[in-house]
């Protein structure tokens, strides 16, 4: 008895039974926090997913609405003393959306032809990302602002208005080489944040890590498996296995929470693949955090004045329990003043594509952190995942304040060249 | 206009058309609460203040709609749950927290406010509040007062009841009033008393008025690890009879230990046979007093290990377990029916051996978790509801349990209240005369039946699923007990 309609990804019903409803994760929940309405808790969308399994009710809009308002941040996961792998669920319960859509088909097949089609292909994306990259730089783009053109363009305008302004790409041939610890360089993330990969070869050298960027590597997976597109995850998976493996590195650090995460579970999502299972196993293992990785290592201590607020990525503190090293990390850095900002583990709602497609609670979260921001006036506010410090740009505007944002790596590179 | 769009008009009005819910997918997760009875609501609603909630209950009043208040439904006697449909009036909206008075150490909170937030909030001050569920993450003051909650740190400073000294409440028939002060305890009937505790059947806390604590200079923990319950209980009343009330004294099985363990990765030994937690505040010298003698205790009833964390990272983490063990249960089995039992401290071992031997003759196993210093058992018996019966039975299996607390000479319910759940077993405890006073309570807050029907008191048909009671029922010996 079943009443998904994609079978073979359908949401696990032994996932599901593990939900004993106590309801210890709403609070933890950003979309609840916001509404205060059980259909936008974890345990309002796990038991929605169950009463679709158990063909009480088909997948409808509002059960869409319910999903999809969902950010992934997996804030639930973590304090769940049952277990419960919401990510899984929710990955898979997205994948149905996918499948048969009760609403907004065309918005989902043309996001799955983005992430099939661009993100996916580094030359692809880098030829579309080169011309953004000379716009938010150049005059024009202060023209286009002034304009109040990009009001009428929806998630176009939405992307601009959270574009900071992008260094040069770095990508694997720019760190290509021999060396024994491997640097992910990711999709977006080598095409707009080139500054966090340089920032982190150079800090990463400084631990004594010999380091290299290997070839054919490309997007992890992860955008694609949280908008339910998991045939698409598997092949890139596929993919990065292949080239990490190629390259002979046994530890591959990892810069974007969010990447790092998906690929701690390159297991789960290959498990059922001949071929692939026991070598993602493997990878999975080889797969390290920026900051888990430093944290056993000696570094220069550097300087960096001034208050620095930290910011948890989701999916570094929620999805691989990372919270304690980059905070360790950056409080040893001379003349840092670390402040603890209320809801700094609480997502900021970039959560990948979710700021372009529910810019509502987007907004609301980030101007959580914004009210913040103009609380406690940090200096720097630093995280761990790109699309972060994108949201990051935009609620330091919000809060009309004078902060820089760095992502981890670069905070450290910064002190460590002398502050 | 069917009665059901009159009723959608009428809420729409009052609270405002967002805040409203009607679809059946938006309602069906309002059918349940913690535990597993379930009805579902015609509306839920979210009002956002006092004057709201009373508009909402006239409107339904004047409908004759059942309404049940809900906090953050994580209740375990269903209480939450609409038996008769109707709507649900949900506080989620009225989490404010409204002052802070820092010298009379009292705060006033809006009822939606989780238990948690209250803390956090006194902590800036130094100051705490006592009662601390575990489930305090997300379980409201509301739902607090309605189940007069407790909670480890309950031992000796009292529950819910202890520590509120008023509030605002709207009626069941849609009147607003205060009950209890700000101040000294005022003369006459205690009706705030009569409130908390009366599971929501009365009216809806509007507004709390809590007293709030210094934080203690010291506080230790001890966690001590035995072979068996036996002897941990054993030390349970020596640490009283030598005139200790610690802050905590909790009690966990293997079982327990071994679900929180594999969960939440706090320390604790999973092949040990029980441990206790043992905490102790107040002034140092006389807390490093109360250590050695806990320890002393402890060791002479044979503990095996004890460990002691003084430092607050040490001690979250031990408690982090205690508070997470219930729903740790989870990893292990599917579903778990969480009894609430209270027996006299004396009676503990016994009690514990009959409930092992009733979850055994029903072929559940059985985990325990206890606030073993007032003698209030958790037992948790594990099922799996997919399984054709399980729940009937297991159902039978509590009731049995619960007969032998009441047989022990103990009661229903040490905190999560009878609700929907324990109705049935009243006249164990009560005679008729007893129940029709309180019906008659009832009655003086203008609750003639439909305000959150069918809890506390047992009542007749039309009351959602809960004919699987009747099993329970049968199974533990007819009601005639008075
Ligand atoms: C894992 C777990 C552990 C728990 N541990 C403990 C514990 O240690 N100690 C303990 O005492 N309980 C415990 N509980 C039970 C539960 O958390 C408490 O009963 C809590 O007080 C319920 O609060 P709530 O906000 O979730 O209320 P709900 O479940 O929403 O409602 C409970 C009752 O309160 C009524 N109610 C809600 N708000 C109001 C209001 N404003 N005015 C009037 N009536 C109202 C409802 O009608 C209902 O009858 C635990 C539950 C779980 C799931
Ligand atoms: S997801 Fe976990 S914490 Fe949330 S209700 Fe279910 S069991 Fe409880
Ligand atoms: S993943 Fe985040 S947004 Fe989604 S239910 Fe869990 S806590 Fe809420």
């Amino acid at each position: 008895m079943t009443g998904w309609p994609l079978a073979e990804d359908a949401p696990d019903t032994a996932d599901l039974a593990k939900c004993v409803h106590c309801g210890l994760c709403v609070n933890a929940c950003p979309t609840y926090a916001i509404t205060g309405l059980e259909v936008e808790s974890p345990r309002g969308r796990i038991h929605l997913a169950r009463a679709v399994a158990e063909e009480r009710i088909p997948i409808t809009e509002a059960v869409q609405g319910h999903w999809e308002l969902c950010l992934q941040c997996r804030a639930c996961e973590a304090v769940c003393p049952s277990g419960v792998p919401y990510g899984h669920i929710m990955e898979r319960a997205r994948a149905q959306l996918d499948a048969a859509p009760p609403s907004k088909g065309w918005e989902r097949r043309l996001r799955r032809f983005a992430l099939r089609n661009v993100i996916a292909r580094p030359r692809v994306l880098a030829a579309m990302l080169t011309p953004v990259r000379w716009f938010a730089r150049s005059p024009l783009r202060g023209l286009v602002r002034a304009s109040g053109l990009l009001r009428f363009t929806g998630p176009l305008g939405r992307l601009e208005a959270q574009l900071g302004r992008p260094g040069r790409p770095f990508r694997p041939r720019d760190g290509a080489g021999e060396g024994e610890v491997a640097l992910f360089t990711g999709c977006v993330m080598g095409e707009l944040f080139g500054d966090v990969h340089r920032a982190s070869v150079r800090v990463l050298e400084r631990s004594g890590a010999k380091v290299f960027a290997p070839r054919g590597q490309g997007c992890c997976g992860a955008l694609s498996a949280h908008d339910g597109d998991l045939e698409q995850a598997r092949r890139l998976a596929r993919a990065n296995i292949a080239a990490l493996e190629e390259s002979g590195a046994e530890t591959i650090v990892v810069n974007s929470a969010g990447c790092g995460a998906a690929m701690k579970e390159y297991g789960e999502l290959l498990a059922e693949d001949g071929e692939f299972a026991e070598r993602a196993e493997v990878m999975a293992t080889r797969v390290v955090d920026f900051s888990e990785y430093l944290a056993g290592r000696d570094l220069p201590a550097g300087r960096l004045r001034g208050r620095v607020a930290y910011q948890d990525a989701c999916h570094l503190a929620h999805a691989q329990g990372i919270s304690s090293e980059p905070r360790a990390l950056l409080g040893a850095v001379e003349g840092c003043e670390l402040v603890e900002t209320e809801g700094a583990d609480m997502c900021c709602g970039a959560a990948g594509i979710y700021s372009l497609v529910q810019p509502g609670m987007s907004g609301e979260l980030r101007a959580r952190k914004a009210a913040q921001f103009r609380e406690h006036r940090p200096d720097v506010i630093v995280t761990a995942n790109p699309g972060c410090q994108m949201q990051y740009e935009a609620a330091v505007r919000e809060a009309g304040i004078e902060a820089r944002v760095l992502h981890v790596a670069e905070a450290l590179d910064e002190a460590q060249d002398g502050g | 206009m069917t009665a059901n769009a009159d009723l959608l008009k009428a809420l729409r009005d009052v609270v405002g058309r967002e805040h409203v819910l009607h679809k059946p997918e938006d309602l069906l997760v309002y059918e349940l609460d913690g535990t597993f009875d379930r009805a579902l609501p015609e509306a839920v609603v979210f009002p956002g203040d006092t004057e709201e909630v009373r508009g909402v209950v006239r409107a339904c009043n004047a409908r004759d709609v059942p309404v049940t208040p809900r906090g953050a439904g994580t209740g375990l006697s269903g209480g939450a749950v609409p038996a008769r449909q109707g709507v649900v009036l949900a506080t989620a909206r009225m989490r404010r927290i409204l002052d802070v008075d820092p010298v009379e150490r009292t705060a006033m909170v809006e009822p939606g406010v989780p238990n948690i937030r209250l803390s956090e909030v006194a902590a800036e001050h130094g100051l705490f509040y006592a009662p601390d569920p575990s489930s305090q993450k997300a379980c409201t003051i509301g739902g607090n007062v309605a189940e007069n909650a407790g909670g480890p740190h309950c031992l000796a400073l009292g529950v819910t009841t202890n520590h509120v000294i008023g509030m605002e409440i709207v009626t069941a028939s849609g009147e607003v009033e205060w009950l209890g002060s700000r101040g000294p305890d005022p003369t006459g009937y205690d009706l705030r008393g009569l409130f908390i505790g009366s599971e929501g059947t009365l009216g809806i806390a509007t507004k709390v008025v809590v007293r709030l604590l210094p934080v203690p200079e010291t506080v230790v923990t001890l966690l001590a690890i035995f072979d068996d319950v036996e002897s941990a209980s054993e030390t349970v009343s020596a640490v009283i009879g030598a005139g200790l009330v610690p802050a905590a004294l909790e009690m966990m099985d293997r079982v327990t230990l071994q679900a929180a363990e594999a969960g939440l990765r706090c320390g604790y030994p999973p092949d040990a046979g029980a441990v206790l937690l043992v905490e102790l505040d107040g002034i140092e010298e006389v807390v490093l007093g109360q250590v050695t003698q806990a320890r002393a205790a402890c060791n002479e009833h044979g503990a095996t290990e004890i460990r002691t964390a003084t430092e607050p990272a040490e001690r979250e983490l031990l408690w982090k377990g205690r508070k997470g063990a219930i729903g740790a249960l989870g990893r292990i089995a599917p579903n778990y029916y969480l009894l609430d039992g209270v027996v006299p401290r004396s009676k503990l071992v016994e009690t514990m051996g009959d409930v092992s031997r009733i979850s055994e003759g029903y072929g559940f196993p059985v985990a325990n978790v206890f606030h073993a210093g007032d003698g209030n058992l958790h037992p948790c018996l594990l099922f799996d509801e997919r399984e054709e019966g399980a729940t009937a039975r297991v159902l039978e299996a509590g009731g049995e349990i619960m007969r032998v607390c009441v047989d022990a000479g103990g009661a229903l319910t040490g905190e999560h209240g009878v609700g929907f759940e324990k109705n049935r077993f009243m006249p164990w405890l009560y005679s008729e005369t007893d129940l029709e006073n309180m019906r008659r309570v009832r009655g003086v807050f203008g609750n003639e039946g439909a305000f959150n029907p069918c809890k506390v008191l047992p009542e007749g048909a039309g009351c959602g699923e809960m004919a699987h009671q009747k099993g329970a029922l049968a199974a533990a010996g007819p009601d005639a007990y008075v």
